[in-house]
């Protein structure tokens, strides 16, 4: 709207211009006229007065003839007949009411006109007869009219002209108020609210402009953008839920690669009480068993079935993903939960696992099968930085002067940290850089999916925390986990 | 498989086995086959027993003791312990784990779960008694 109040302002200031220029020329050209016609007027009295004066003057003398002009006056009233000497200094009453300069060709018989002003400011139009006496002195008959029929003219073609400017600049503006409404405000409106609804993800209005001009174009316009960013939102979101999808099943082939790890090591654990259950229930099957000894073996048959269902039972807990649940936990929980799952294996390689749990809880909000996941992971990994065997630290605890990653979205709160400390052959700082990237792997093909520490990561990350790596060659690493200690969404 | 010899009648088994209920099986079965069984639960008190020169005539241990592993221990063992016929045992063991123990010098390996006939039998082999069972 107030676009169209500028381009009516400027269109209305152009025409007033060219309409006061037009006025000016106007006036200015009747002026002239007016001022032309005056003189012609004033000559053709002059003419017929200077006919009579001479033959006077000639028959009668100068004093008839001067006297005759005095008298003529009586008969113009409009006009101010007077006799002058065109000489040096006459008498007061015959001198010309311009300078003397101004009237020289008077001497070579030439009318002369001009105007002048009086000491009120009243302008008057001058015309000069000259008179050639029989004394052979040189006057003039001076017609003298006042020019106010004129400025009154002027007057009232320019108050007339104000009040057309006038009467144009409001009924203009008028107009193009109540118009630029209907064709330009209304419209913008509807074409505002449209781009603000698209401008917050609102794709389902559409808006249909009727006509074809420009806003009209620009609605065609907006709403094939509407089509389009619809369009590209249901991609992206397709697009979401496809990465999403496929992360999940990635993640579920690290957990079974993980599974695979475990229960090589289960599997070792399971071929003792399977050895004994197969050895006593021979036992049983000999003849000459003494009846006490049947029931010892049944009794020790019935214990390794239960030792061997508790491990299945484990293995099973942990390949068994549920629905992805955050909730509050406590850290010592999921530590001492994966001690069971990793003994095995631990025995194997003969990596001892110190667990050092914290007297009071470690509430971070957190899908505990998830961190779980992690842990088995670096712990897997430290146990295979130690091929001869060796310690296994895990720790929780809050987390003090914490130097957060820019990354991280909410840097200001308390830190719990999770610390897997190896004896291990550590990690070059080649590796260090490259470690959490997916297919990264230093192990022999077939021995990892080089997927464990980038899902590991990834993991920590949705958590709303991230992973941090100390190592030193032949020394050992230490990783350590930091999980923010309010859930997202909760007031801290 | 064969490599060592023993002519004793009752010979002396040093078994090794960080499980009771199997190591209580074992024994229960190697000593009602006829031998005289000696027990330990790992392998750091298999190489002491092996330093105080018990005599015996074969070494039955597992692989996987808490402490010294049963590889670890034959790895040590020197001089006239050498002569002692080892046999290793290993739950559901790979073809690396067998194959090391063999090299280190065990005569014999065998994984768990193994049927108890087969390992008397074997037994009986390495201290060339025909078993009557």
């Amino acid at each position: 709207m107030r676009l169209t109040i500028k381009i009516t302002l400027a269109t209305l200031l152009g025409v007033v211009l060219i309409f006061s220029v037009y006025s000016y020329l106007s006036i200015q050209r009747e002026r002239e006229q007016i001022k032309r016609n005056l003189s012609r007027e004033a000559r053709h009295i002059g003419e017929s007065l200077r006919v009579i004066v001479t033959e006077l003057w000639q028959q009668r003398g100068e004093d008839e003839a001067l006297d005759f002009l005095v008298r003529a006056n009586q008969g113009y009233s409009e006009t101010l007949v007077r006799w002058v000497w065109v000489v040096e200094n006459p008498p007061a009453h015959y001198k010309p009411r311009v300078p003397l300069s101004h009237l020289d060709r008077l001497r070579f018989e030439e009318t002369v006109t001009l105007m002048a002003a009086s000491d009120e400011g009243h302008d008057f139009l001058l015309t000069y007869l000259p008179v050639l006496t029989p004394s052979g002195r040189i006057g003039a008959i001076e017609l003298m009219e006042s020019m106010e029929e004129m400025h009154d003219y002027v007057q009232e073609s320019l108050r007339r002209s104000a009040i057309v400017v006038g009467a144009l600049v409001v009924s203009g503006l008028a107009l193009m108020t109540v118009l630029g409404s209907i064709w330009v405000g209304r419209p913008m409106r509807k074409l505002r609210a449209q781009a603000e609804r698209i401008g917050t993800g609102d794709f389902s209005t559409s808006i249909n402009l009727s006509g074809s001009d420009e806003l009209a174009e620009l609605s065609n316009t907006i709403e094939r953008m509407r089509g389009q960013l619809a369009q590209a939102r249901d991609a992206e979101q397709a697009a979401n839920a496809a990465k999403i999808e496929a992360l999940e099943k990635l993640r579920h082939t690290e957990r079974l690669a993980t599974l695979g790890q475990l229960s090589a090591g289960m599997a070792h654990e399971l071929g003792t009480p399977l050895n004994v259950i197969a050895g006593r229930a021979k036992l049983i099957s000999r003849e000459g068993m003494a009846a006490e000894d049947i029931s010892r073996s049944a009794t020790i048959i019935h214990d390794q079935a239960q030792r061997m269902t508790g491990i299945m039972r484990q293995l099973l807990s942990f390949a068994r993903r549920g629905e992805a649940r955050k909730q509050r936990i406590d850290l010592n929980l999921v530590m001492r939960a994966v001690l069971p799952l990793l003994e095995p294996t631990l025995h194997k390689q003969n990596v001892d696992l110190q667990l050092d749990e914290t007297p009071h809880e470690l509430s971070v909000c957190a899908d505990s099968a998830q961190l779980q996941q992690v842990l088995l992971n670096l712990i897997l990994n430290g146990i295979h930085a130690m091929p001869d065997g060796g310690k296994i630290t895990l720790s929780g605890f809050p987390a003090v002067d914490v130097s957060v990653p820019e990354e991280v979205e909410s840097p200001d709160q308390s830190w719990i940290c999770l610390q897997v400390t190896d004896e291990g052959t550590g990690i070059e700082p080649e590796v260090q850089k490259r470690m959490f990237d997916p297919f990264f792997t230093t192990k022999e093909v077939g021995q990892g999916t080089g997927l464990g520490l980038s899902i590991a990561y990834g993991i920590i990350q949705e958590h709303g925390g991230w992973i941090d790596v100390e190592s030193v060659p032949d020394k050992g690493s230490n990783f350590r986990i930091y999980l923010p200690s309010t859930c997202r969404g909760e007031v801290a | 498989m064969i490599e060592a010899v023993c002519l004793d009648l009752t010979p002396k088994i040093l078994l090794a086995e960080d499980d009771p209920e199997l190591r209580e099986l074992l024994a229960l079965v190697l000593e009602s086959a006829g031998y005289q069984v000696s027990q330990c639960s790992d392998g750091e008190q298999l190489l002491a027993r092996l330093e105080e020169c018990e005599p015996c005539h074969l070494v039955i241990s597992d692989i996987h003791m808490p402490g010294l592993s049963g590889l670890e221990v034959l790895a040590r063992r020197q001089g006239r312990f050498q002569q002692i016929p080892f046999i290793c045992m290993t739950a559901f063991g790979d073809a690396r784990t067998h194959n090391k123990a063999r090299r280190l010098g065990a005569v014999a390996t065998i994984d768990k779960p193994f049927d108890l006939d087969e390992m008397i039998a074997l037994a009986g082999h390495v201290c060339l008694r025909n078993d009557q069972h």
